[in-house]
């Protein structure tokens, strides 16, 4: 996209995530099922649809990392950005007969414990479709690269109380939709760990930008919180912590638009390491500064908390991670 | 922050560069330390070596010594040398910006082609006894004649000096205006009379850093950089530099460490203790961020961008990179406790200072919460 381009998908996506941002943890179905409707609109589903894509990776990243900055129920990531890149993959592969089982306006499945799924196929019971609102099917690429369509089950209950979960009913008909390459699989794996880090660096950039606006304001002992040292010092910590975040996200998203995907995915294995335990650790950070108030259900902090400790656990651990980095390189 | 598309550079050109390095050094074996010889000594001759093949200062423009290219370049020679286990660039880039921003064109084009080329070797005499943290309590005066100064006082900590030739100085030059303002740069060779500098013993055993005692030493008018109070500006631009992730040689120093630990992690496969291998993963993802984190920083600077607090948290990250990968290190390696010292014992030893020098961690994050957050100021 050119830059000016982006700047207006950018600004136009921003008022859509201020204007249907959550206001609290219980979210109507009916409000879920507008904002979903009016994320549609935008449609940026198209961006990574089309071969050459029209948005670069990088681009894509920086929506992700919008989206993840306010409370939103949209599925942006799942259903915009994942399978769309996913179904581009697959290339002529793809077989266009309608309706399929995965649907229309498919997310993606991942194992149940939502890391990415890679057992044999012939398992489906075990896995979950994936930030689910508005999606009619979901796709599965299982570690050998072969990607299936599966139909929907109920919702799935989860910490994140902004995603939709949803079952992948056992025994419901799935389809092989075809194969990616070992080096399209790389890509494809490598650009999961890209968006899913980027919402979530999105996520721990607000919530310590909000964490930081309290503390200029919050009076105790006669004087803003912020101007106590101890206080002002959490808050640099944190603020370390999402830069590096931001750094390995924006550098991996960079490598997946010109690196081989072998880089890329080591880049992009370690963002979502960084991200993983940082994003965590600066929430928790954010979390103490706003004090009792961040506690309390009403209260933003906690919808923050639970999607990025969710977000840590998916598609990779950090345990998997850090022991997959400690191993020397095939090739150097 | 920027939240639009970076340019981290073009791999093909890049690509080119690194070929080309490649083909020097392949020509150009690593010179080899002699027994005894100082470390700054031998660092002193890869220096000028490097720079006979115009591998430094390439992001220094052309007319003062340098390649006129950016600092994208610089960065990726830098990986080439940890790559091929070569000691880094020659750290002069933080004195170079010094120079490059408030010196006049006569110092820049006199000093800039012998700094770079390793003719002139510098040290940076900022902190003194009672000014270490609050630099702006410095107490050493240079007192106003007709077409010079003379200068009285102590600095500490400074560096190698007993290795250089000139000291970047600062002095107070106005006992009655605020530190901000009455603090200014000179130039000061160091083998000028008055001028005594005694090496310290540091923590691992070398003779890094020194005192330096200036008892009435004679300074130019023309030896003094930009104008009086300018000093203070100068050496906050220095520092940034200085904190920068991309101006110093150490990361190459990291990403030979990391590798070496993942080798070990593969070589005792099954060995290590539990949860080793994961300490392992966890310095490998640092160095990682570290890199990743220094090229956003050029891709953001190619704007011609100047270092600012942002520099605090490269720093920051650089402290935690370097404290956690000798800590693991020891683990990995025990034995280098129970060894003669030096080595990577001397290393671990010396990645406690990291949090240390360039300004404290704390200052650093007293620095990102009052000037990047903008969180008020308390008692
Ligand atoms: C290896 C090494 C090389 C060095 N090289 C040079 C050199 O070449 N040239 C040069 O000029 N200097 C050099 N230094 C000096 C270095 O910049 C100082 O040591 C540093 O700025 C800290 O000053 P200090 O040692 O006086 O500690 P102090 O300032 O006395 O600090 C002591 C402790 O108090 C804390 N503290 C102080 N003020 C605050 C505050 N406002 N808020 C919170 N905590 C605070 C510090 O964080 C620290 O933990 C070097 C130091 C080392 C260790």
């Amino acid at each position: 996209m050119e830059a000016e381009e982006f700047l207006l998908v950018r600004d136009m996506f921003r008022s859509f995530a201020t204007r249907f941002r959550a206001s609290s943890a219980d979210v109507k179905p009916a409000t879920r099922a507008a904002a979903q409707e009016a994320l549609g609109e935008l449609g940026l589903g198209e961006l990574r649809r089309t071969s050459p894509p029209a948005a670069t990776v990088q681009e894509c990243a920086l929506l992700a990392e919008e989206h993840g900055k306010q409370p939103l129920t949209t599925s942006l990531i799942g259903t915009a950005l994942l399978a769309p890149e996913l179904l581009r993959l697959l290339g002529d592969d793809a077989p266009d007969e309608v309706p399929p089982v995965h649907g229309t306006t498919p997310t993606i499945a991942l194992a149940r414990d939502l890391r990415f799924p890679d057992f044999p196929r012939s398992h489906p019971g075990e896995l979950v479709a994936w930030d689910c609102e508005g999606a009619d099917g979901a796709l599965c690429v299982t570690s050998d690269g072969s990607v299936t369509g599966v139909g929907l089950g109920p919702p799935s209950p989860s910490a994140d109380l902004l995603r939709g979960i949803r079952s992948v009913p056992p025994g419901s008909p799935s389809h092989a939709l075809g194969r990616l390459d070992p080096a399209a699989l790389r890509h494809w794996q490598a650009y999961a760990l890209v968006i899913v880090s980027s919402e979530l660096v999105g996520a721990a950039a607000s919530f310590v930008r909000q964490s930081v606006e309290y503390a200029r304001d919050r009076r105790q002992y006669g004087r803003e919180i912020g101007s106590f040292q101890a206080v002002q010092h959490l808050l640099a910590d944190a603020t370390v912590l999402v830069e590096a975040c931001t750094s390995a996200t924006r550098y991996a998203a960079w490598c997946l638009d010109n690196e081989p995907p072998g880089t890329a995915l080591k880049a992009a294995r370690v963002a979502k390491a960084e991200v993983n335990d940082s994003a965590l650790e600066v929430v928790r950070t954010g979390m103490q500064v706003f004090g009792g108030i961040a506690q309390t259900w009403e209260h933003d902090a906690h919808l923050y908390l639970r999607k990025v400790l969710t977000g840590a656990m998916t598609l990779a651990t950090t345990a998997d991670l850090l022991t997959t980095l400690a191993e020397p390189e095939a090739v150097r | 922050m920027t939240d639009t598309p970076l340019d981290f550079g073009d791999p093909a050109d890049l690509d080119q560069l690194r070929g080309r390095f490649r083909a020097w050094l392949a020509d150009h074996p690593l010179p080899q330390r002699q027994p005894d010889e100082p470390v700054p000594v031998f660092l002193r001759r890869w220096h000028r070596l490097l720079h006979s093949g115009g591998w430094v200062g390439l992001d220094v423009p052309r007319q003062y010594g340098g390649q006129g290219l950016t600092a994208l370049h610089q960065v990726a020679i830098s990986d080439e040398l940890g790559a091929c286990r070569a000691p880094g660039i020659p750290r002069i880039g933080y004195l170079a910006h010094a120079l490059l921003e408030f010196g006049s064109e006569e110092q820049r084009g006199r000093l800039l082609p012998r700094m770079l080329a390793g003719e002139d070797v510098w040290c940076q005499g900022f902190s003194e006894p009672g000014a270490g943290s609050d630099l702006a309590g410095m107490t050493t005066f240079a007192e106003r004649h007709e077409g010079h100064y003379t200068v009285r006082g102590q600095k500490l900590w400074t560096s190698y000096a007993q290795y250089s030739g000139l000291c970047l100085l600062l002095a107070r030059t106005d006992r009655s205006l605020p530190p901000h303002k009455s603090i200014s740069a000179f130039i000061l060779p160091l083998d000028r009379p008055g001028v005594t500098v005694r090496p310290l013993r540091a923590a691992n055993g070398d003779d890094e850093f020194c005192e330096l005692f200036l008892d009435d030493v004679r300074i130019e008018d023309a030896e003094r950089i930009g104008a009086e109070g300018d000093g203070w500006p100068l050496a906050m631009t220095t520092v940034s530099y200085e904190r920068n992730a991309l101006d110093t040689g150490h990361i190459s120093t990291y990403g030979l460490l990391v590798e070496r630990l993942r080798r070990s992690a593969h070589d005792r496969r099954g060995e290590l203790p539990d949860g080793l291998l994961s300490e392992i993963g966890r310095c490998v993802v640092d160095y990682e961020v570290l890199v990743a984190h220094a090229r956003r920083r050029t891709a953001e600077r190619r704007g011609g961008q100047v270092a600012g607090p942002e520099s605090s948290v490269d720093k920051l990250l650089m402290t935690r990179t370097e404290q956690r990968l000798y800590e693991t290190a020891l683990k990995v390696f025990p034995e280098e406790v129970f060894g003669e010292g030096g080595g990577l014992f001397g290393d671990y030893l010396y990645s406690r200072a990291a949090s240390v020098y360039g300004g404290t961690s704390q200052i650093q994050r007293n620095i990102i919460a009052k000037r990047i957050l903008r969180l008020p100021s308390g008692g």
